[in-house]
């Protein structure tokens, strides 16, 4: 097994060839999935997760050197739990949560990164306790409820009977490309400014018309038309530089 | 600060999982954990228990220590039959990737107990 990996990894150094990385990542994509179920409960989706979790096993793919000895499932897993930490610092978000306690969670979120600025420390709970008015049990409770959905947790349906979760999560096909073209397309809106963002927002993602995206921001449609050439033509080149990259 | 000591000990089941998950969060916060940490530590915890329960204990004990920082021990009683499986090494690598002083006790092939440490 493990000589045949790292054939594999030798051909993909050697060739360079998308199809045998994506071979590579298809048996290691159990471990991405693991590792995201480890962190859920932490305001992040799990598919979110999961993503950033596959994102880092591709790159880690490619940074790989098997000659040096070292397990690949060794070298990968902490790369994925550096990158699903780097996340949560950089944008985690709610999940579903009792509305008492989704709204605690986003008082706690605030007022973490108030006093965080305040005192260039994260926050304890204690301080958390006193600075929002409730219990420090209260706090751990809003920290911890997000732990309560269980991938593992069985489906109560009659259709998938014995199956848990994480069984029935949808797949795609071309999952990898679908991951790198959302990743590609993410890092390219991040050179829009404000106006921009919007317009392709409403554009399309909510899919108005140029009429009533120009109502929206107070504008001409006229405006929205010309600046939506100027847009595409920036993401284009955007998406133009991140190829030849 | 003064050196305190919490145990708690339950069956290796994995409904008492989030029982201890909140009882890891209640200690972290006594013990001034940032959230970050707090949460770190309660991935280890329920990841060093996923392990003992995996080599076969029935049974866990686990001892935090708070003194300017946090100790944390689970050691696993109640032996049945188990072996070490692939599943570990992602665990331990895990554990390492989120504590830097990572104490592995062995029994045979298999291990009995994990201790780490958070905060300084």
């Amino acid at each position: 097994m493990e000589e045949e990996i790292n054939g594999l990894f030798r051909q993909y150094r050697e060739t360079g060839d998308v199809s045998i990385r994506n071979r590579i990542v298809e048996k290691y994509l159990y471990i991405a999935a693991v590792l995201a179920k480890k962190f859920v409960g932490r305001g992040v989706d799990y598919d979110d997760l999961y993503q950033v979790a596959s994102l880092a096993l591709i790159k880690g793919v490619d940074r790989f050197d098997e000659r040096k000895g070292l397990q690949f499932s060794t070298f990968i897993t902490p790369t994925i739990t550096g990158e699903i930490k780097n996340y949560f610092r950089d944008r985690s978000r709610l999940i579903h949560l009792p509305r008492r306690v989704a709204e605690l969670r986003v008082s706690v979120k605030k007022a973490a990164d108030e006093i965080l600025s305040e005192t260039g420390k994260k926050p304890t709970a204690k301080q958390l306790s006193e600075r929002l008015g409730v219990s420090e049990e209260e706090i751990v409770r809003a920290m911890e409820a997000g732990g309560v959905v269980s991938l593992d947790r069985p489906v109560e349906s009659d259709d998938d009977e014995g199956m848990s979760f994480y069984d029935v999560l949808p797949a795609s096909d071309d999952y990898f490309e679908a991951l790198e073209i959302n990743d590609t397309v993410r890092s390219a809106l991040r050179s829009l400014d404000e106006t921009e963002r919007k317009i392709v927002r409403y554009r399309f993602e909510e899919e108005l018309s140029q009429t009533e995206t120009a109502k929206k921001l107070n504008v001409s449609q006229m405006f929205v038309s010309r600046m939506e050439r100027k847009i595409l033509a920036k993401l284009k080149e955007e998406l133009k530089k991140s190829m030849a990259d | 600060m003064m050196k305190e000591q919490m145990t708690l000990t339950f069956p290796l089941r994995s409904e008492f999982l989030t029982t201890v998950r909140l009882a890891t969060g209640g200690v972290c916060s006594l013990a001034g954990l940032d959230l970050d940490a707090s949460e770190d530590c309660k991935v280890c915890v329920t990841e060093s228990l996923l392990i003992l329960k995996r080599n076969g204990y029935r049974a866990a004990e686990l001892s935090f220590i708070s003194e300017g920082g946090l100790r944390v021990r689970v050691h696993g009683f109640e032996k049945e039959a188990g072996v070490p499986s692939e599943e570990d090494d992602i665990s331990y690598a895990l554990l390492g990737a989120l504590v830097k002083d990572l104490a592995l006790e062995r029994q045979g092939d298999c291990v009995s107990a994990i201790g780490f440490a958070f905060g300084s």
